[in-house]
């Protein structure tokens, strides 16, 4: 019992991610907000960024830069945290997408609840002149 | 020169549409320029996967290994060109004739010259992303690439202007995005285990660490298979692909259908055969959950392609329907089953997209959407209901026509795995399949038309019709080659363990 | 948001601002940071003068057309960089095999192509970001 206490107190980051990433998961699947969908996704990728920074780092490990510490230190894995650099960029281009097509949605519909845009999408005249199919 | 080009192929086929994309966005006003470019770079994609499928094929370099960067893997990002990576840039080539067809057809569907240039933009996008995954090596820039792929066809969905684009794309946007982070979940979780983010070096640690950790394991083997089936349309998961093809301008839903979803499956199956193996698949049983999950989606997608009135809609929910044979046949674990998956992925891309772009002809010239409202065409737009013919003929598998062998192979893989449910299904798919074309093709040809005059599309788009029907046929006539390559690859892919 | 105040405090602050993002693109090699988090300081402190001073005093110190050429060139500036390797012999995107000369570690010049390419993907983050900012506001009206 002692073992496993201290087991999940030293591992406190991946379970911090895998509660963010239920957390989000569940805010995309449920919630009908559009704004509240894209939250979601933002706080579940959060949570995978979370989970690889935190896979990079070592116990009394330094900051990986070359000729500003002392050479016998032991330097933390800088792999992941450049992926994740990666990772935010995708993030914030999907945020920023997503934020154009609430727009769009917002001025079509009136709304940014999906239970009213889908009862509304029989009453909203489409744009059908330009629908050829 | 030619050395140069010739040592480099890998990564030039991959940059070749990037660049042209990125040329393309200040030249907007001058139209005619765009598109002409935009069908150079695919065109050069697709003769630099021919070069580069001569050079592996005849055994002068295979597989190509190039290093990114010169550095040699693990620290650097590696390039592997063998069979399946020439099969599917091959397969890639189906963007050609679809670009050929948007020429000069797309702004009626878009509208302005700004809107075709960023559609072109995203469309080279999706290309290069597509090539980058079939020769890619390194876990984390399929991650990438998937990403540009993702972002790509939500844009090529949202490309019209009325509101049901705006709704399929969002919903498209954030599920897909849900199925990248699943990804990256599972990539994070095998880098913990290995310390590698190659797949050649992931694939042995994997091979060695697995019994210690069979929970971590497991979890990533989920993590990727839901990730990848989300974005590829497995059946649970299928939910936004109707919509978002079905509202999208002709050619997008062409290529979304038709290369899109197949390039996820590619990725998936070199995560599956190349990371993990044969032996761990089986130890978790992935592979029979892959072949139950790949029946259900058959007769699922089926018959709710049965039920839909709007012509585009039911080749969406067909195209739900066609990647359930695929993963079934992912799952057979045998030589002839996994290369008759692959042989169908590459038929399926064709006649999809021969569906796809008649069916968005027909739509455009009647103005029309459902399938009752189609009577007559037949008579009327002789070109392109022959091409909707071939690929209807095709899907449904007859002899002759490409989808035959697929199918067939996918028949002998299931009997040699010892199964018969996938049989029945692979089977009933068929006829359900003939159930929801046929009745098109009946209304087309024999049904008494209006007497409106409805025009076969201008000259490009008859070209790109006629080359996708005539690949359909050849394809299903001398499939020798290609088979032989698609049994090259499974082969490799198999021999891992 | 024209308030005086703000007016003065951003006339003082906002070159410092990009001046400091400029900083951080350059010395991705040394320091953390690098292209894409400079690229958005400098995209910031323009989106800050658009908000203070108004969209139309935005637009004018970059127009549409300018933002669509730095989009483009600077990602081609990328490849461009990737392209150096392959003329010499050496696959693509490569720094040190590309005959390019790294100075000692720790000093600015020690990077080879890593700080031009950083400077191409800077200023074409900063462009898009100020782009989706004033698509976004502009859309408002």
């Amino acid at each position: 019992m002692n073992g496993l206490l201290t087991k999940v107190l030293i591992n406190y980051p991946y379970l911090v991610a895998v509660l963010l990433f239920t957390i989000g998961t569940f805010t995309v699947l449920t919630h009908p907000n559009l704004f509240k969908k894209l939250l979601g996704i933002n706080i579940m990728e959060s949570a995978i960024f979370l989970m690889f920074v935190a896979s990079g780092n070592i116990r009394g490990g330094v900051a990986p830069i070359r000729g500003t510490t002392n050479a016998e230190a032991v330097y933390i894995n800088p792999l992941p945290s450049a992926l994740m650099l990666t990772g935010i960029v995708v993030s914030v281009s999907v945020t920023a997408f997503a934020l154009a097509l609430i727009m769009r949605l917002y001025k079509a519909y009136g709304t940014t609840d999906l239970r009213r845009i889908a009862a509304r999408r029989k009453e909203v005249i489409s744009d059908d002149h330009l629908d050829q199919g | 020169m030619t050395t140069l080009i010739r040592a480099n192929l890998p990564v030039l086929v991959v940059i070749a549409p990037l660049f042209v994309a990125f040329i393309l966005p200040p030249l907007a006003r001058r139209i005619r320029l765009v598109e002409a470019l935009a069908l150079l770079g695919a065109v050069l994609g697709l003769g630099g996967a021919g070069y580069l499928a001569s050079i592996v094929l005849t055994q002068q370099e295979n597989p190509f290994i190039y290093q990114l960067g010169g550095w040699p893997a693990p620290w650097g990002i590696e390039l592997v060109a063998g069979s399946l990576g020439v099969f599917f840039l091959l397969v890639v080539g189906v963007s050609v004739p679809v670009l050929l067809f948007a020429q000069g057809n797309l702004a009626a569907e878009v509208g302005g010259a700004e809107r075709v240039t960023r559609f072109y933009v995203l469309y080279l996008l999706l290309v290069g992303a597509m090539a980058g995954m079939a020769v890619t090596n390194d876990m984390f820039n399929v991650y990438v690439l998937v990403e540009v792929a993702t972002l790509s066809c939500c844009g090529l969905v949202s490309a019209r202007r009325y509101p049901r684009a705006a709704e399929a794309a969002f919903t498209y946007l954030i599920l897909a995005t849900l199925g990248s982070a699943l990804v990256l979940g599972g990539i994070g979780l095998i880098y913990l285990i290995t310390g590698h983010l190659n797949m050649g070096f992931a694939a042995q640690e994997l091979s060695r660490v697995w019994l210690a950790r069979p929970h971590v394991v497991l979890m990533a083997v989920s993590l990727i298979v839901v990730g990848f089936g989300v974005k590829a349309a497995l059946f649970p998961l299928h939910v936004w692909l109707p919509d978002a093809h079905s509202t999208a301008p002709s050619p997008a839903s062409a290529i979304l259908s038709g290369l899109a979803v197949k390039g996820y499956l590619i990725c998936l199956v070199k995560f599956l055969y190349g990371v993990f193996g044969p032996t761990l698949l089986q130890e978790f049983a992935v592979h029979r959950i892959l072949t139950l999950l790949g029946g259900v989606g058959i007769i699922t997608g089926s018959i709710l392609a049965l039920t839909q009135e709007e012509l585009k809609r039911r080749l969406a929910y067909s195209t739900v329907a066609q990647v359930g044979y695929l993963i079934l046949g992912f799952g057979l674990l045998n030589v002839t089953g996994l290369a008759g998956a692959l042989f169908y992925l590459a038929s399926h891309a064709v006649i999809k997209a021969t569906l796809f772009l008649a069916a968005g002809a027909m739509l455009a010239a009647t103005g029309k959407r459902n399938v009752r409202d189609l009577a007559g065409v037949g008579r009327k737009m002789p070109i392109t209901m022959a091409a909707f013919t071939i690929g209807s003929l095709g899907l449904i598998g007859l002899p002759l026509f490409s989808g035959f062998i697929g199918k067939w192979y996918l028949l002998l893989g299931s009997w040699e795995a010892g199964l018969i449910l996938p049989a029945v299904a692979i089977l009933a798919g068929s006829v359900l399949c003939a159930a929801y074309l046929l009745p098109v093709i009946r209304a087309a040809y024999f049904a008494p038309a209006p007497e409106e005059d409805w025009p076969d599309p201008g000259r490009p788009q008859k070209l790109a019709l006629l080359l996708l029907a005539a690949a359909v046929v050849i394809l299903g006539v001398r499939p020798g080659p290609f088979l032989e390559l698609a049994q090259k690859a499974a082969a490799e892919l198999l021999a891992f363990y | 948001m024209r308030d005086f105040i703000l007016k003065r405090a951003a006339s003082l602050i906002l070159p410092f601002i990009f001046v400091y993002g400029i900083y951080v693109i350059l010395h991705g090699a040394v320091s953390p940071g690098g292209s894409f988090a400079g690229g958005i300081i400098v995209g910031l402190s323009f989106i800050a003068f658009s908000t203070i001073y108004g969209i139309e005093q935005g637009r004018a110190k970059l127009p549409e057309k300018v933002l669509v050429w730095t989009e483009s060139y600077g990602t081609l500036w990328y490849g461009l960089m990737g392209l150096v390797g392959l003329v010499r012999g050496v696959p693509f995107l490569a720094n040190k095999l590309a005959g390019v000369d790294l100075g000692t570690p720790g000093t600015l010049s020690s990077g080879g192509l890593i700080p031009l390419i950083g400077l191409g993907v800077g200023i074409r983050v900063a462009s898009t970001i100020v782009t989706l900012f004033f698509t976004i506001m502009e859309e408002e009206r």
